[in-house]
């Protein structure tokens, strides 16, 4: 099949997990076979075209630009579209697959001026996000988003409690969504690293033990908690640290949360990392938190659960779905540092009940969340739309 | 307030996110204050405070171009604005 994958981030444009989840199955699809184009955003040192693992990547250039964020995103939406009519004079689209509310007025033109098929994977929603409706621009996003899915052939969502929250906020029918899980490719983890040699690069002493963070420093995502949560984690176990991996717009309250709790010396940010980066400090950490308050999937679960860290994680959305409690993580109550400070001493307390759940969730990531099984699916999904415009 | 949400976001990373999306994300696009302070209708005053800010937190860097200081984002001014809105 020839594939329109249309998205805002692709890497090395990283913000959140669209871009990881475009990547894995972009590249899954090409393995299969299929010609796949990626269109998406620009990025500093990124070129304009590549090809990567038979992934055709083309990078937008956005010419215009508004101060206003809604503005900005109707405009390389625009300039997304002449990216694709130059390209379908020499390719003739089977499907055309966006990813979220950022792209889905290229995508809606492209439907309608190619007369192909549109697939929308929604990742999360902006009631979601936003936790309710409350000013403009959050309903004209809402209303995007719903005109997204009115307009799409197919929904995919990944997981079921996203799949509930879209039938019930947009009103869709069931028979139109599709839930297809996120994934995760487990051999990038097959490196061997010095833990002593990484932890020595952060400054954290060789045997403090890590407790991880990684997301975007956005409310939803609970960083916040963790924070909260330091105190009953140290006074157990002293030679604790807390590392806070990753940016947002919350990143100066958290900050400030930070100086103002007891062991604030154990806590670290280390910004954004780059993959390799990423990796070499998974490996080297002892508990991964994930103590999001709205999380669709939490691909970063995975990333814990096929690295062979132990994960704590809230009991909340699509990390419900992914953990097993006491089986392949701990599950604690969601916006409770008391909770969570609980799952992590459980776990720093007892390494034989860490190895255990960190084996039982690497068969779980094996079996389960790998990108060919998704890939599979997605292409089901695509054959499935094509044929009715 | 960003989109409703119980955090307020500081001066500067608003003004960062609308230096983002007037299309600073380049050297080659890069702009002067005033330049700034045209698109944004924010005062030079307040744009310079807040571009100080974002310079000492290595989201925007500076470039002198025939003795005239310009400015433009870095790949992390760039994730920090994305991060408000995925």
């Amino acid at each position: 099949m020839n594939i329109c994958m249309i998205t805002w981030e692709y890497p090395p444009r990283v913000v959140g997990g669209i871009a990881r989840h475009c990547e894995g199955l972009a590249k899954a699809l090409a393995k299969m076979g299929h010609s796949i184009h990626v269109i998406t955003l620009d990025f500093p040192g990124a070129p304009q075209y590549e090809e990567v693992e038979g992934v055709k990547i083309h990078r937008t250039s956005i010419e215009l630009g508004h101060p206003n964020f809604i503005a900005w995103v109707f405009i390389f939406n625009h300039f997304m579209e002449k990216k694709i009519a130059m390209l379908s004079k020499d390719v003739k689209f089977d499907v055309i697959h966006i990813h979220d509310w950022l792209v889905a007025l290229a995508g809606i033109v492209a439907k309608h001026h190619l007369k192909t098929p549109l697939v929308l994977t929604l990742h999360s929603t902006e009631i979601g996000r936003a936790f309710s409706l409350n000013n403009p621009d959050s309903y004209l996003i809402d209303g995007i988003e719903w005109w997204a899915t009115y307009e799409s052939k197919r929904v995919i969502v990944t997981s079921n409690s996203m799949k509930r929250e879209v039938e019930e906020h947009f009103h869709l029918p069931q028979s139109k969504i599709d839930v297809i899980p996120n994934a995760i490719d487990i051999s990038k983890y097959y490196v061997k690293v010095d833990r002593e040699a990484v932890k020595r690069s952060y400054g954290i002493a060789p045997d403090d033990r890590i407790v991880l963070f990684i997301g975007r420093l956005v409310p939803q995502k609970g960083a916040e908690y963790l924070i909260k949560a330091t105190s009953k984690i140290v006074n157990n176990h002293p030679n604790t640290r807390i590392v806070i991996v990753g940016d947002g717009w919350l990143k100066e309250h958290l900050w400030s949360l930070t100086l103002s709790i007891e062991h604030k010396h154990k806590i670290s940010f280390l910004g954004f990392l780059s993959d390799s980066e990423l990796i070499e400090l998974i490996l080297s950490s002892d508990v991964l938190v994930v103590p999001s308050i709205y999380e669709p999937f939490g691909i970063v679960a995975l990333e814990g659960m096929a690295a062979g860290v132990p994960v704590v994680a809230s009991n909340v959305g699509g990390l419900a779905e992914i953990i097993e409690h006491d089986r392949t993580g701990v599950l604690v109550y969601t916006g409770d540092p008391n909770s969570i400070a609980w799952g992590v001493n459980k776990i720093l307390s007892d390494s034989n009940y860490a190895h255990w759940l960190v084996e039982n969730a690497k068969r779980k990531v094996r079996e389960i969340y790998n990108w060919d099984a998704v890939a599979r699916r997605t292409v089901e999904v695509y054959e499935k739309s094509c044929g009715e415009v | 307030m960003h989109r409703g949400r119980p955090m307020p976001i500081s001066d500067e990373v608003y003004f960062l996110c609308m230096l983002h999306n007037i299309g600073m994300t380049a050297p080659e696009k890069s702009l002067t204050i005033e330049e700034m302070s045209r698109w944004t209708a924010v005062e030079p005053s307040k744009a310079e405070e807040n571009l100080n800010k974002l310079l000492k937190a290595k989201y925007v860097e500076e470039r002198i171009i025939s003795g005239i200081k310009k400015y433009f984002i870095t790949a992390d001014g760039i994730r920090k604005v994305l991060s408000m809105y995925s």
